[in-house]
């Protein structure tokens, strides 16, 4: 019964002080809030990265012979009966939410030549349908036009290659490299148009042509050497994983490999950051954990004639350490919710758009946005917004513990003399 | 060299066949058997190579031995240097040896982009099958007199779909003896990239050959390879055995 | 009353008086202090450690070339032509030039590698084992043997290289390229070494050997060289420190071309000046944070103070007296404190920036960009930090207390006693 007079009272104290509640809320609720915010931008930036990094390879997930990982070569590719199989386990993953794009490649070395000149070139055979959602190679577009459905003798090239093979659109040049029977056969094709990436081992290295031009001309029907995935987040590799291996049924011709495997030094990239990361936030702690203890210890100092008045009232020592450190329970619950809220506001509304990097680079450098998309999107993810919650709700909590016991053992009269 | 031996070879054989004027169509067929011919045909020769080039000038003496297309094996004379050194083309295998470290590798065909030997002939000249039958269409583009000189000038036409780099290719023969005397290697958009000069017709192994062709690039004038032949042979009873690894690392 | 000094005099004893309140708001000033420098030398620091770790596996940070080397790579463009350089002439120059720490000469040359049946094209650089060592970090990252010795026909191999030719460490290799006087190159080399960069680019195509070796293998002169790489006292200066070399280097007798790393990987410029950005919203929010912090606390002691401003205004004082008491405060708190969070942070940036601490025991060291890279904290220094940090929260300080002062000094005293 009592317990509950002393909560109300606790409610009450903390409506008639709505200043310093405020104040000392304030510390909490703003942590929690830049928390929240420092958070989702660090994981939009690793996802950003992983995403860029991804579209440039073989996506989140990839479908590949065994082997076909360190050789890299023809013979390790999925002939026509295989790559149906790793085509429809794809379809295991068409949920909105999961699965954003897939393709079927076939990729083979070989050399390219013209009139001028030739060039060791990576070939990939690509679908113009798909490609386009997967990989952004064609937003790189300088002349010309990406591949589309329904072309046959069409090549995607980069700007070096062309330069150096003196090459433009429409111009002809021939691919050689050895087929899947072992022969040397060479392909004719044609620019149809040409990209810039920046990146010298692709507009030099890099040509795209229609993958049943090349499964023609490689003497391999229907074959790939990869379906590569990309998906609408990178938590979701390893659920995809499991999904796709479940759906080949344990198929020993099959690997289904994530994205970590295929590439690993962005693996280790993202791992580099994470220490980083590690440490910004572990500092971005202390100092809100430092000013919440600060605030709540201020706001003791001038609450002793206070703490005297509750004892006079007839409250015992313990009673009025109780009210006090309800008063800061109260403080602190409210402070986690109107956290939390601030928090997303604060983020979707500055940066709901994207955060553009780009804008806070130096001007005088003019961005190709080669490997990463400096736009980076805050991700919430709520694993992470509850442990800056309860982070939040802990210090606040132990921090009232601090005014509570001072305010149980007391000398009202003492207190009640001087304001001090 | 293979292939514009082929080429120069098939063409002469043709004219040796009928007069006047050659339909596009009887061409095919003519050639066609020329094709079939060259298959079976051995043939081996003394060649000189002189290269002039921006940096520096060359020359190598090379024994060549060849059957039909698919074989072939050129090994080098002179300059001490570089004797011993030898190219082997087998199938579709290319292999060169060299005497300094004794040594043979193996050529994968996408590794062929250099010079061969650092002339202005590539890997790829050497090792590509002749397919003009199936990469060309025929006509005649000039008949009449250039130079002091009755010619007849074929204009090869790449069939659409061919795997050839060239936009067009231009024959010059003589009409008198039917030699030829020069190839121009065009791009599509009609710039010169190559041209080859015939000289020096002499009778060799009991036929009229162009014994001196010049290669000259388009965008270099003033470089060039010029291959001599002192002496050449065919039909020399020479089999698929005769193009091994054994004989390619042979010193003679 | 002499004007001013009484109450400077003022404001010093009320600190004193009131130890717990100027104790817990000089905590907040110099701990805030401390966080914001001490995240600010870190993001340079990783930043620099980025740039240093990027430049240093091979393309170092200041390259020198002739004229028109660039970006053909024609092979008989060396430094001073077909005539050549003195190059340890050139070297010496160079490193006469106090920001340049260590320059090295190198010749490229592009053939095939072959062993037993596997031949693969190469690139082939030429270079001064001990030069190259205080250059480059790449041949710090040998997995197996050791470094090349000239005049042994020795030579290492990237580790993809080696499976593809499939050889091991005292296996020979055959090395095939074209010469400068234009016959074949060719002769036998025993592989000594295999590094491993973790970039399939440089594992799979590079094979190191020593310079005069690889200059006698393409008949080259000993004074031809087509490089010389350089690291700097500053990477990050590179830029200026480039044209500075360059306009030494002017009219010199072979016309070269410096270039500064930027200009040669624009990309991994690109990468670190995003970095950069991403850092300047990390110690945004610490920055935001740390005055927060302290403002709050300030406006909550500040309000706390009120019945005390209200008895000192009963007493005869004015309400600019009672403002100037508050912003002196400020000022000699702000003075003290940070002097205090200088202290304690100056050492720690120092014992970082000297001795780095290893986070190893958190997460273990891998490779990444090719060299091994180290989850340390380490340290830049700068001036605009520490500055920029402390003039923020000093003058928070102030005005977080002039506020609420302000605000108090408008209720008329006996209100305030009266707590109305």
């Amino acid at each position: 019964m009592r317990i509950l007079i002393l909560i109300r009272l606790s409610a009450r104290s903390v409506g008639r002080n709505l200043r310093r509640s405020v104040l000392t809320a304030a510390a909490m609720v703003v942590g929690l809030a830049l928390l929240i915010l420092s958070r989702a931008l660090a994981d939009g930036t690793h996802e950003q990265w992983i995403d860029s990094a991804v579209a440039l390879g073989v996506g989140h997930v990839a479908i590949q012979a065994p082997g076909y990982l360190e050789t890299r070569k023809l013979e390790d590719r999925l002939d026509a009966p295989a790559a149906e199989r790793a085509v429809e386990a794809v379809d295991a993953l068409f949920e909105p939410a999961l699965l954003r794009a897939w393709v079927p490649r076939l990729s083979v070395g070989g050399l390219a030549s013209s009139a001028s000149s030739a060039l060791p070139v990576q070939i990939l055979g690509v679908d113009p349908a798909l490609e386009p959602s997967f990989s952004a190679l064609q937003d790189r577009l300088e002349e010309g036009r990406y591949l589309e459905p329904g072309d046959r003798l069409q090549a995607f090239v980069g700007v070096e290659l062309a330069r150096r093979l003196e090459l433009e659109v429409g111009s002809r040049f021939v691919l050689t490299a050895q087929t899947a029977t072992g022969d040397v056969q060479g392909q004719l094709v044609r620019v149809v148009g040409i990209f810039r990436t920046a990146i010298p081992e692709m507009d030099e290295g890099l040509i795209h042509i229609p993958i049943e031009t090349a499964q023609g001309w490689l003497e391999a029907p229907g074959a790939v050497t990869g379906v590569a995935m990309m998906l609408e987040t990178s938590e979701a590799t390893d659920l995809a994983i499991t999904r796709l291996e479940a759906a080949l049924g344990g198929d020993d011709g099959l690997d289904v490999l994530g994205w970590e495997e295929t590439s690993p030094e962005l693996a280790d990239a993202i791992r580099i950051d994470d220490v980083g990361d590690y440490i910004f936030h572990t500092i971005l702690f202390a100092i809100v954990a430092l000013a919440i203890l600060n605030s709540v210890m201020m706001a003791v100092l001038g609450r002793r004639r206070e703490f005297g008045i509750l004892q006079a009232m007839g409250l015992t020592g313990p009673e009025t350490g109780f009210v006090v450190f309800f008063e800061g329970l109260f403080v602190t619950a409210a402070s986690g919710f109107f956290g939390v809220i601030l928090g997303y506001a604060v983020t979707w509304g500055f940066f709901g758009d994207g955060l553009d990097f780009s804008a806070l680079m130096d001007s005088d450098m003019s961005f190709s946005g080669t490997i990463i998309d400096p736009v980076i999107y805050p991700t919430f993810s709520i694993d992470q917004i509850l442990v800056s919650v309860y982070s939040i709700v802990i210090i606040g909590t132990l921090a009232s513990i601090y005014p509570a016991l001072r305010a149980t053992r007391f000398d009202v009269a003492e207190a009640m003399k001087f304001d001090r | 060299m293979k292939g514009v031996h082929a080429l120069s070879a098939g063409l002469f054989l043709l004219f040796a066949v009928g007069p006047a004027a050659v339909e596009a169509q009887t061409a095919r067929e003519i050639l066609d058997e020329v094709d079939r011919l060259m298959r079976g045909e051995s043939s081996r020769g003394v060649v000189s190579m002189e290269i002039t080039t921006e940096h520096w000038a060359r020359k190598l003496d090379m024994e060549v031995w060849s059957l039909g297309t698919e074989y072939s094996l050129v090994r080098v004379q002179s300059p001490p240097r570089e004797a011993g050194m030898a190219t082997l083309k087998a199938d579709q295998e290319v292999w060169n040896y060299l005497p300094r470290v004794d040594r043979t590798i193996k050529v994968p065909p996408s590794l062929m982009m250099g010079s061969w030997m650092g002339s202005h002939f590539t890997n790829d000249d050497l090792v590509k099958e002749s397919r003009i039958v199936d990469d060309y269409e025929f006509e005649i583009a000039f008949e009449g007199e250039r130079d002091g000189e009755d010619i007849w000038e074929f204009l090869l036409i790449p069939k659409p779909e061919a795997p050839v780099v060239w936009g067009r290719v231009e024959y010059e023969v003589r009409k008198r003896d039917k030699m030829p005397t020069s190839v121009r290697y065009y791009d599509e958009d009609g710039d010169l990239a190559r041209s080859m000069e015939f000289s020096g017709f002499v009778t060799l192994g009991g036929r009229l050959v162009p014994a001196r062709m010049d290669v000259i690039p388009a965008d270099k004038p003033e470089e060039r390879t010029t291959l001599i032949y002192h002496e050449l042979d065919f039909d020399i009873g020479l089999d698929e055995s005769f193009f091994s690894l054994r004989n390619l690392r042979a010193r003679r | 009353m002499s004007g001013d000094s009484v109450w400077w005099r003022v404001a010093w004893r009320n600190l004193w008086r009131h130890r717990a309140r100027t104790l817990i708001t000089a905590s907040g000033l110099a701990f805030g202090y401390l966080a914001a420098v001490l995240m600010i030398g870190l993001t340079d620091g990783m930043a620099a450690e980025l740039v240093e770790n990027g430049t240093r596996l091979l393309v170092g940070q200041v390259q020198v070339h002739a004229d028109d080397y660039l970006p053909e790579r024609n092979m008989y463009r060396t430094i001073g032509g077909q005539d050549g350089t003195d190059v340890q002439g050139l070297l010496d120059q160079v490193e006469a030039n106090e920001d340049v720490s260590n320059a090295a000469a190198r010749l490229y040359g592009g053939g095939l590698l072959s062993s037993g049946d596997e031949t693969r094209a190469g690139l082939l650089l030429g270079v001064d084992p001990d030069r190259e060592l205080l250059v480059s970090t790449l041949l710090d990252g040998l997995v197996e043997g050791r470094l090349p010795e000239t005049g042994a026909w020795e030579l290492i191999v990237g580790s993809e290289m080696a499976e593809q030719l499939e050889v091991n460490v005292g296996d020979e290799v055959v090395v095939v390229a074209p010469a400068a006087d234009g016959s074949m190159g060719n002769d036998l080399f025993t592989l000594v070494g295999i590094f491993r960069t973790g970039t399939p680019g440089i594992d799979a195509n590079y094979a190191m050997l020593p310079l005069n070796d690889l200059q006698y293998l393409m008949a080259m002169d000993v004074t031809r060289v087509h490089e010389i790489v350089m690291t700097v006292e500053r990477p990050w200066d590179t830029q200026g420190i480039a044209a500075v070399l360059a306009a030494e280097l002017e009219g010199s007798d072979p016309a070269v071309r410096v270039r500064p790393w930027m200009e040669l990987r624009p990309e991994l410029f690109e990468y670190v000046s995003l970095f950069d950005a991403a850092n300047l919203i990390i110690v945004a929010i610490i920055f935001v944070m740390a005055v927060f912090g302290v403002a709050n606390t300030m406006l909550i002691g500040t309000f706390e103070r009120r019945r005390e401003f209200a008895v000192v205004r009963a007493l005869g004082t004015t309400p600019g007296g009672v403002g100037r008491t508050v912003v002196y405060e400020g000022i000699i708190l702000g003075t003290l404190a940070l002097m205090a969070g200088a202290l304690i942070t100056t050492p720690i940036l120092v014992w970082f920036h000297n001795a780095p601490p290893d986070l190893s025991a958190l997460t273990s060291g891998f490779s990444f960009g090719g060299s091994q890279w180290r989850p340390i904290l380490r340290v830049e220094y700068s001036w605009q930090g520490p500055i920029a940090s402390a003039v923020a929260l000093f003058l928070t300080s102030i005005f977080a207390a002039m506020y609420p002062a302000w605000k108090a000094t408008r209720i008329p005293p006996a209100d305030a006693l009266a707590d109305r």
